[in-house]
Order: C-alpha cells, then structure tokens, then sequence
C-alpha cells in the first residue's frame, strides 16, 4: 500500500530508535506520526532524496491533547498526493526545518505569526503576515481580535536586510503601485541600473482568512475560498470542495466532473491570457497585446454565460455544481472555440514575428532550475525552468485521467520561457475544453452527502501552480482550514529572479510571474 | 497582406451573446457628458487596494481594454494620488493597510471624492468581523458613493460612475 519513500522513511527512523506511526488520510494522504525529536531527522532523510518537496508547513490545535501538532506536507508521487508528517509540539517550541528545506522559513514566520511558536534555528524571525499595526505579541489563532487601532499609527518599523557600500543605493516601492494593482512593497538595493538585491515585504492584504472559517458552515466557507484570489475562484472553490468531498466519501457524478473542467480550464485560459497581455504592455507593445486583451474578454463573457459570474464564482460547490450548462450552449461555445483557437494562434505569430519583443523576454529574469526543488515552486513557473510536473497528472482528479493534453516544459527559465509555457497551456486549455465538451454526457450535477467529522487533504492544479486545502470538520462545520496557494511558494522565485537584472525590466519579469497578492497573504 | 485581407472577408463566428454593444456605447456617451459637465471633461481616478481578492482590479483594468476603452470617454487611472479627483477604493480595508490608504487619501488635492468598489469595501462583504479587517471603506475614510457587486462588472462600474456624478450635480457640490 505504502510507496518507496514512506516504507524508506519508516525503516530510516526505526533504525535511529524513532518510533513513528503511520495512517492513511481520507484525501489519499499518509500521515506519519513522529515524535518532535523526529522532525528534523525524518526530514534530513527526506531532503537527500532530491526530488522531494516540502509543499506545506502548518500547525492544528490537537483534539486530545491541550496543544498544538505540526504538520509538515511533502508532495509524493503515486499513489499518493503526499506525505504528511504529524509532530507534537512541546513548551510552544518545535525545531526548524529551514536550514534543510528553504521553503520553510515563510511557512514557519507564518506558524509562528498566528500561533507564536517558537521555531529553534529559524534565520528571519520577522513577522510576516501580521505587521506593524497589531500589538508585537498578538497571535490571532489563539488571542481574540485586537482591540480596534486608535488613530497613532504603528511607530515601530519594520527592519529591511541591510547593504552597505560605495555606489549601492536603495528603492522603496509600494506598498501602493502607480497602476491598479495589488499592495505589496519592494525594497530594491541597486548598483545604478542592476539589481543587487530585492527583497520582498508582503502581507498588505492579510484578511485573516483561515481564522473566519473556523466554526462557519461548508457552504459559507466555498463562498470563502472564493475570495482567496479573485482570478483562481474557480480552482479554491474546486479544491474545498474536493476536501469535502474527501471526508464525506463521495465522488460528484460524473457531468459535475465534467463541467468542472470546463470551468477550470476557462480560467487557466482566461488567467494565461491576461498574463500574456501583461507581459507585451511591459515591453511597450500594446498592438501585440490588444488581441490578448479582446480574448480574454470574450472567455470573461462565456464565464458570465455559464455561471452568471465573470470569474465563475458560485458555480462549484461541494457534491457536484450548483446549476447546470445547458447543452446547446456549450455545443456554442465549443464552435466559438474553434475560431478562437485560429485567433490566440495568429496573435501569438504576431509576437513570434517581433524580434525585439524576443529579444526583450530572453535572458531576463531567470529563474535556475536548481531553485525549484529548495523554494518547493509548482505551476507555469517551474516548467519553465525544466521541472516535468503538473498536478494535473501527478495525483490526478476528476476526469483529467482520461485526458490527452500537453503539459508544456522549458529549460531557460527566463521570461520567454514562461510567456511560451504560457501561451501553449493556453492552446492546451482549449484542446481540454474541446475534449470535454465533446464527451459530455447528460447526467445528474450534484450528489447529496452527509457530512460528520474528518480531515481530509485536496491538492489541485490552478492557473500558478500547486493550490493546496487541507479542512477539518466537526459535525458538519469547519473546525480548521489551511490553503496555501502557488503563489506562497512561488513568490519566493522573483527575488532570485531579479538579480543582475536592469531595474526597468521588473515590471515585466514581475509581470511573467503574475502572482497573486491576495492569494499569498490570505 | 494576404492574412489582413482573408481576415477582413472570412466569416466572423459570434456567439451573439454580448451585451448588446449600443446599450455600452450610450452608457459610455452618457458617462462622457457627465464627466464633461461635473469634472471638465476629465475625470481623474487613482484606485487603490486596501484588501481585496483581486476581482475588482481585474474588471477595473479591463475597462482599459480594447472592449471598453473607457478613456475615450474622459475617464483616466492616474498614477498618483496628486493627480486625482476621485479614490476609487477596492476590498475591505485590511488592519496592514490601514495607514497606506490614510496616506494616499491625504496625498489627494480638494475637493475629492472616494467611491468604494465591490461588495468588500461597500462593507458587505464575508470578512465582517475577521481580525484582518477593519470593515469597508467608510471605516477609514469618508465614502461619498458606493458600487456594489461581488466584483461589479465594468458596465457596472460605468453606470456607478454615472449615478455618482448625478448625484453630485443634484447635491451641487461640485
């Protein structure tokens, strides 16, 4: 039942006098029981087998206990999603695993934010989500809500990695942008024109998400997830509602699946469409990006026809779909998307045929394949810089089994990479949605369930990558749910990103990436 | 060439269930005359993100795009709060983000306006009562409209922008 890396894992701790103890979740997930003093050992071993990422760090309050359990996720191979790592926390104080798995250190700023745990060899000790504004010792997983913020504003500062010497000089920018974008602030260290060093600050956005879903009921917790980020509503309310699905021990019909898809492609394509245009605005092309523009629109209308939402809000909900797409519509969509195909085609051949737009995209902002394991990145971003996976087909769900569709990868992981991976999971967005389409069967859209209590982990593909929930439910509410979406991880990428490069090609670079502001800080 | 022509004269598949582009063109016609009348013929506005899901952004940015292009009617997004006339104000306003929308509302010239985008900075939004949040817009600043909608669509957007400038020359305050 087991695979090599969980038996490996066993045999390793067993061998070092570590008991540990295993079950199988009902998402597919394993959970492994370790001792705290296991942590660092299990993940030691872990991290030798190279092609292990560390996908998630989390902390539950734990039933039977009064105290807090760490879970660490590590994404496997089939048969399943992950590997979860369960340790019990002592005196509020756990080993840091980030000297071994860089990825690590936000998730643990983050625990240690909402929960104040102390985390033994964790090198930024900042705070991250949580920032000047709340009182330095308030940990709103086990506080109640801070009193409201009296008119002085925060008077302690937040301290910047520091660079010092001749000719380096410094540029703050954010956390309000010049265009309409999300906040988040950028500390630019530079010799004249070349980056030196960028460093990241955000959380501007931090809702407080995780903690308002706690004790709220399935249903106002899909509406939740869709508004973790705006542009991936389709893909957080798929991802809950597979969770759900996994601790009720049913599967939605078949036509739910179905149009699931549908849905979910439209807004791979809708997404990548969006960052496309971005991408050619950044270099100063807009007649190359007027087309991407007008396609995106148009899949932003089919979206409002299917479900009544320009971002497909609403529609996928635990059981199946909340409203069925009649057929003679998707027969309508599905011959619009012929031209359509003809039309993203043309208006990439008009980018392929400028050979200044190329010469902008290559060499700049790379992102080494190296980095990809150690900063744990997934998605379009990852692709592009060699790495083979796409949750689409690692631990696959619903329909995308019986699929056939490219997943396209790069190798040099620069901005011409990810436009190019990009455009043809766009193409292949399509091809999807076509295939789908043609298959589609009338049937029931929703299957009724009894929920009672359980955990369960969903892992999907979104637009930027990895999208990750991990829910547990008590007598049909949410007790605990944690979402760590691609653009945690991958946010990580743009400071390496960035270095050498010219400070006016950020924009585009940050552009190639399009992450989500909202998303990461939640 | 041979591409340009055979594009113009191929048979064009529509899935004929635009809004109907007369009805946006009016809208747009009558959002010019109100600009013309209430702001001199620009109206100026700097958006800013005090804690959304990034929806509103998008439907905000799109109506740049080639299908609205609503600068043609007299209506700009301006980089700085300096150059603008109103604060267009997306999300509920985040405890983080409480002092950069203070700043950038005491950075704008007078009279200005703030008109809150989106059910979240309307104040009606599901994040009422989360330690993150503050609550909408008019926790913070004086909001003189406000446009509904889990996000709002352009068209939308358009009309809210028309109704608050009604409601300003009705008021005579401008």
């Amino acid at each position: 039942m087991m695979d090599i890396v969980t038996t490996g894992l066993m045999t390793h701790l067993e061998s070092k006098q570590i008991g540990s103890h295993f079950s199988k979740g009902k998402g597919g997930e394993y959970y492994l029981r370790v001792p705290d003093n296991g942590i660092v050992e299990a993940a030691g071993w872990l991290a030798d087998r190279k092609d292990l990422a560390l996908i998630g760090i989390w902390a539950v309050p734990s039933h039977a206990k009064d105290c807090l359990e760490l879970y660490y996720a590590f994404e496997l191979k089939h048969p399943s999603p992950a590997l979860v790592m369960i340790a019990e926390v002592k005196n509020n104080q756990a080993p840091s695993v980030s000297k071994i798995f860089p990825a690590a250190i936000n998730f643990e700023r983050r625990t240690k934010d909402w929960y104040g745990l102390g985390f033994t060899g964790l090198p930024d000790t900042r705070r991250l989500l949580l920032h000047e504004a709340y009182p330095p010792d308030y940990h709103p997983m086990v506080d109640s809500n801070p009193e409201p913020l009296s008119s002085n504003l925060a008077t302690t500062e937040y301290s910047f990695k520091e660079f010092g010497g001749e000719g380096l000089y410094q540029i703050p920018v954010g956390p309000v942008h010049a265009g309409i974008i999300e906040p988040g602030h950028f500390r630019f260290s530079v010799i004249g024109e070349t980056i030196f060093n960028l460093e990241l600050r955000l959380g501007y956005k931090h809702r407080g998400l995780n903690k308002l879903a706690a004790g709220k009921t399935i249903a106002e917790v899909n509406r939740l997830s869709e508004s973790i980020s705006g542009d991936e509503s389709a893909v957080n309310a798929c991802t809950f509602s597979l969770a759900v699905e996994n601790i009720a021990g049913i599967d939605p019909p078949k036509r739910a699946w179905e149009l699931r898809t549908v849905l979910l492609e439209m807004e791979r394509l809708y997404s990548h469409l969006g960052d496309l245009a971005g991408m050619l605005v950044d270099v100063g092309y807009p007649i190359g990006a007027s087309p991407f523009f007008i396609l995106r629109e148009e899949i932003m209308r089919w979206n409002a026809i299917f479900t009544g939402s320009r971002f497909l809000r609403g529609a996928i909900i635990p059981g199946g779909l909340s409203r069925d797409i009649e057929d003679g519509m998707l027969q309508q969509f599905k011959c619009f998307l012929n031209t359509f195909s003809r039309r993203v085609r043309r208006a990439l051949s008009s980018v392929d045929e400028s050979a200044w737009v190329i010469d902008r995209f290559e060499t700049t902002g790379i992102v080494s394949p190296e980095l990809v394991a150690p900063l744990s990145l997934s998605g379009p971003i990852a692709r592009a810089s060699g790495y083979d996976s796409d949750t689409r087909q690692l631990h696959t769900y619903g329909i995308y089994t019986g699929l056939k569709y490219m997943v396209p990868v790069k190798t040099s992981g620069d901005v011409l990479a990810r436009f190019n991976v990009k455009a043809e999971e766009a193409i292949s967005s399509i091809g999807i949605i076509n295939e789908t389409i043609a298959r589609c069967a009338p049937g029931p859209i929703f299957s009724g369930f009894d929920l009672k209590s359980g955990q369960a982990l969903a892992i999907l593909e979104a637009p930027r990558g990895r999208n990750i929930h991990w829910l547990r439910v008590k007598n049909g509410t949410v007790e605990h749910w944690e979402v760590i979406t691609a653009s945690f991880c991958n946010w990580l990428a743009i400071e390496h990103a960035v270095i050498n490069n010219i400070l006016p090609d950020f924009p585009v670079i940050n552009k190639s990436f399009n992450l989500s502001y909202a998303g990461n800080d939640l | 060439m041979r591409k340009i022509i055979i594009n113009i004269f191929s048979k064009k598949l529509s899935s004929g269930k635009y809004p109907a582009t007369e009805d946006f063109e009016l809208t747009g016609l009558r959002l010019k005359e109100h600009v013309s009348r209430v702001f001199g013929r620009s109206l100026a506005i700097r958006e800013l993100d005090s804690g959304s899901d990034n929806s509103a952004e998008i439907e905000l940015n799109n109506l740049s795009a080639p299908h609205y292009d609503i600068e043609r009617f007299g209506v700009s997004f301006v980089a700085s709060p300096r150059h603008a006339d109103v604060l267009l104000i997306t999300g509920a306003v985040t405890r983080n983000m409480q002092e950069a929308v203070m700043r950038t509302y005491a950075a704008m010239p007078h009279p200005c306006w703030v008109i809150a985008v989106g059910d979240d900075a309307c104040g009606e939004g599901l994040l009422n009562g989360s330690y993150g949040v503050l609550g909408g817009a008019d926790k913070v600043l004086p909001v003189d409209f406000k446009i509904p909608g889990n996000p709002p669509t352009p068209l939308e957007i358009m009309r809210g922008l028309i109704s608050f400038m009604e409601l300003l020359r009705q008021s005579g305050k401008h």
